[in-house]
């Protein structure tokens, strides 16, 4: 099979460039991995990341700070400007709180001393941690009104000891795992990114070579015919794109190893093999359409970052604009994710609850036989001419 | 012989459609992408009135007063609507509020995950229920201070005020942009690397044949090199007013020191490209491949990817913040816009200008006095 040969020797040649794509795939599952927080059974109260410069110590603030502990994380930052700046800019911290010294004293006496917050502007954090702040001193300054001579350990302690009495929370339904989604599903978002890029850099290096006018004509003349050369051409890419597809889809299986015994990972698999198709159509339309090797390289970069931008691999798609995600629906990176949104959203597999999924599917495969004909017609047009363009 | 060589470089370097695509046409690219998927971001973590419904099985005026209060005026915490418990179970399930509060001797509430939204409901009940316990473990043992309980309930206290560490929007967006403008500045660094290929004889034809013309080197290179610098210096001017008018990203206002800082980025750019096209003696693949490698290694370190390692890396390992160009350019537009004070802008400026001279002197120490008999 020399065409077949030929094509695996073009894909090895582009082996290193696309290595570094499959390296970029390893490297962002990495972070997102060391980013998943695990799943989680019933109710808890969000904790926030908050920062406290106290410039006095007191049982009072000792108590404060207790009472905080059950909303927020203490993150350490130092008292420096440009810390506590690049600190709440970064949402290390989202809400840095200054102790001033003599607070407790003017507490007490029945003053009212103020604490400065720094806030990243009407956040979650700033409402949810002012609520708690006030709650500890208001209740603290009931006990001092009304209880003068309390003294100021026996205070702390009333009041926390009243704090720490927790609304009764129910949850709906008591059975399903609630919190964090399965990180599964994040990894096979983003495995369209690479497939993509390596899927067009591939087999559209390959239709430059044999759409080269002068190499068509020798192959022309050759003692095998064309549909074999054809054949040959189309299992080769068939080939090519079922290795990447492959190591891809293990790669995200290794990274989603604690979740491979879900239900779902079929779904996951086969919502990728779908996609697979969907890409390597798109990669025979660009093949048909771009002249040189440069090209190649700047339309799949472009098309495979803009595509994935906006259908939601990077971002989550809850969080793109509505006009955004109905330009993107025109792509079939969109319904790959949303496919994947659906398959992550099921929680027993049954006919109707696949349903969705099902339409999301066929939505693909519509695509990929779209891209496959507009391939096809360009790539008529391309045969008929006798002269290079 | 200066605006010869400058002129004929100039319309050179427009002819070449892929260089303009790489330093021009790709950041124009991918910040339309960032600007179309980040709108969600900027909004992510900002509080919006919480929609709750409440079911009232007892009757509680005190609590449906605090409510009311709660989900009306100009900083609403709540959308309250009040339902029968099967209509509320409902509304959850569909997600349309976050919380059932369920109002009955006790006040309790039913949710169906965990989130900001949830605990904040849960705060508020906290704190309805805990004053309440309060109250009563006060009056047990002094039921004298009924009075000023009551005065104290009436006017709660603010303790927390607000002290604001700078004017500006803090826009977790406006880093990816920043970090963007520096990676187009250094792409410049491919400018670079054509004029030192063009002008090291055993680098290419062109430049050997240009040896041969009796004009002294350095005023080749420099008249070259500003050729370079003045289109890579233009097309950053047009993606900052791309940036700037189109995509409405925000700079401040020291246009002066927006456009200084620009000019320096794209000298660090070129000077980088000819340091590493002089230094090594490869083909171009290899060097376009460096150059691609120490820029984006520069702008992942410096959060074009994921905004949280420029943090990281300035907390954990300050010197790779300090040594990464990328970073310390992208760092000079966040210093411009976030602090009043030009001392961490001055900074940077200082180690971009010296990144630049050390790699301007290194080029000209290799380029310089070659001759060769034969290539």
């Amino acid at each position: 099979m020399p065409v077949f040969k030929l094509c695996l020797k073009i894909f090895k040649k582009n082996i290193p460039v696309m290595s570094i794509y499959f390296g970029v795939f390893i490297l962002v599952s990495f972070i997102m991995m060391s980013n998943a927080s695990g799943a989680q059974l019933g109710y808890s109260d969000v904790k926030t990341d908050i920062a406290i410069l106290a410039e006095e110590e007191s049982v009072l603030i000792d108590g404060l700070k207790t009472s905080l502990s059950d909303v927020a994380n203490f993150i350490e930052i130092g008292d420096e400007r440009s810390e506590i700046q690049d600190a709440l800019y970064f949402r290390r911290v989202g809400y840095i709180l200054r102790i001033p010294s003599g607070f407790t004293a003017e507490f007490l006496a029945g003053d009212t001393p103020t604490l400065a917050k720094t806030v990243v502007p009407g956040s979650n954090s700033n409402i949810y941690i002012d609520m708690n702040i006030e709650q500890y001193l208001n209740t603290a300054r009931l006990y001092a009104n009304a209880m003068p001579d309390m003294d100021l350990g026996e205070l702390t302690d009333e009041v926390l000891n009243d704090l720490a009495q927790d609304t009764n929370v129910s949850m709906l339904s008591g059975e399903r795992i609630y919190g964090e989604q399965g990180m599964m599903q994040y990894y096979f978002n983003y495995l369209a990114y690479t497939f993509m890029f390596v899927l067009i850099l591939g087999i559209s290096t390959i239709m430059l070579v044999f759409n080269n006018l002068i190499i068509k004509r020798r192959n022309a003349c050759s003692p095998i015919s064309a549909s074999k050369i054809n054949f040959q051409f189309y299992l080769a890419n068939m080939f090519f794109t079922l290795v990447s597809w492959l190591i891809l889809v293990s790669l995200s299986l290794v990274f989603g190893r604690k979740e491979l015994s879900n239900p779902n990972t079929l779904y996951f698999v086969l919502n990728s093999l779908i996609f697979a198709i969907t890409a390597s159509g798109i990669s025979f339309f660009i093949g048909n359409l771009v002249k040189g090797r440069e090209a190649i390289n700047a339309v799949a970069n472009v098309f495979t970052l803009g595509t994935c931008f906006i259908s939601g691999v990077f971002v989550p798609q809850v969080l793109l604009g509505e006009g955004v995600l109905r330009i993107a629906s025109f792509f079939p990176t969109y319904w790959y994710v949303k496919a994947n949104a659906q398959i992550a959203g099921i929680s027993n597999l049954s006919w109707s609850n696949l349903n969705g999924v099902g339409n999301t599917f066929l939505v693909q495969i519509g695509f990929a036989a779209a891209f496959f004909i507009l391939a096809m017609v360009v790539g008529k047009r391309k045969q008929m001419a006798v002269e290079e363009e | 012989m200066f605006k010869h060589i400058f002129i004929y470089r100039l319309k050179v370097l427009m002819k070449d459609k892929t260089m303009l695509f790489w330093t021009l046409i790709f950041p124009i690219a991918l910040a339309a992408f960032f600007k179309l998927s980040f709108g969600g971001l900027v909004e992510q973590g900002t509080f919006r009135a919480i929609d709750v419904v409440v079911v009232e099985e007892t009757r509680q005026e005190g609590f449906m007063g605090v409510m009311e209060s709660l989900s009306s005026g100009d900083d609403q915490l709540f959308n309250m609507t009040i339902e029968d418990m099967d209509t509320a179970k409902g509304m959850l399930e569909e997600e349309m509020v976050t919380a059932i509060i369920t109002v009955n001797e006790t006040i309790g509430m039913t949710v169906n995950q965990s989130g900001f939204g949830q605990s904040i409901v849960k705060s508020v009940l906290d704190q309805y229920n805990n004053t309440a316990n309060a109250v009563e473990n006060i009056l047990s043992t002094n039921p004298a201070a009924f009075e000023s309980i009551a005065e104290d309930l009436r006017s709660r206290v603010t303790y927390t005020v607000e002290q604001p560490i700078t004017d500006a929007k803090m826009d977790i967006t406006l880093n990816y942009f920043y970090a963007l403008i520096a990676m187009a500045s250094l792409y410049g660094s491919f400018f670079g690397m054509e004029e030192v290929n063009n002008i090291q004889a055993n680098l290419s034809v062109h430049a050997a044949r240009v040896n041969m013309a009796p004009v002294h080197k350095l005023k080749i290179f420099l008249s070259s090199t500003s050729a370079s610098l003045v289109i890579q210096y233009s097309e950053m001017l047009v993606f900052l007013a791309y940036l700037r008018f189109i995509l409405n990203v925000d700079f401040g206002s020291q246009i002066g020191l927006i456009l200084l800082t620009t000019f320096v980025g794209s000298l660090v750019g070129i000077s980088l490209g000819a340091f590493v096209s002089a230094l090594f003696k490869s083909g171009e693949d290899v060097k376009t491949g460096i150059l691609i490698g120490t820029t984006m290694t520069g702008a992942f370190l410096s959060g074009l990817m994921f905004g949280d390692i420029k943090y990281l890396v300035q907390t954990k390992m300050p010197i790779l913040a300090l040594v990464n160009p990328v970073n310390v350019l992208s760092d000079a537009f966040y210093a411009l816009y976030f602090y009043d004070d030009y001392i961490r802008y001055t900074q940077n400026i200082a180690i971009l200008l010296s990144f630049s001279f050390v790699f301007c002197t290194a080029t000209y120490l290799i380029i310089r006095r070659r001759k060769y008999a034969s290539i």
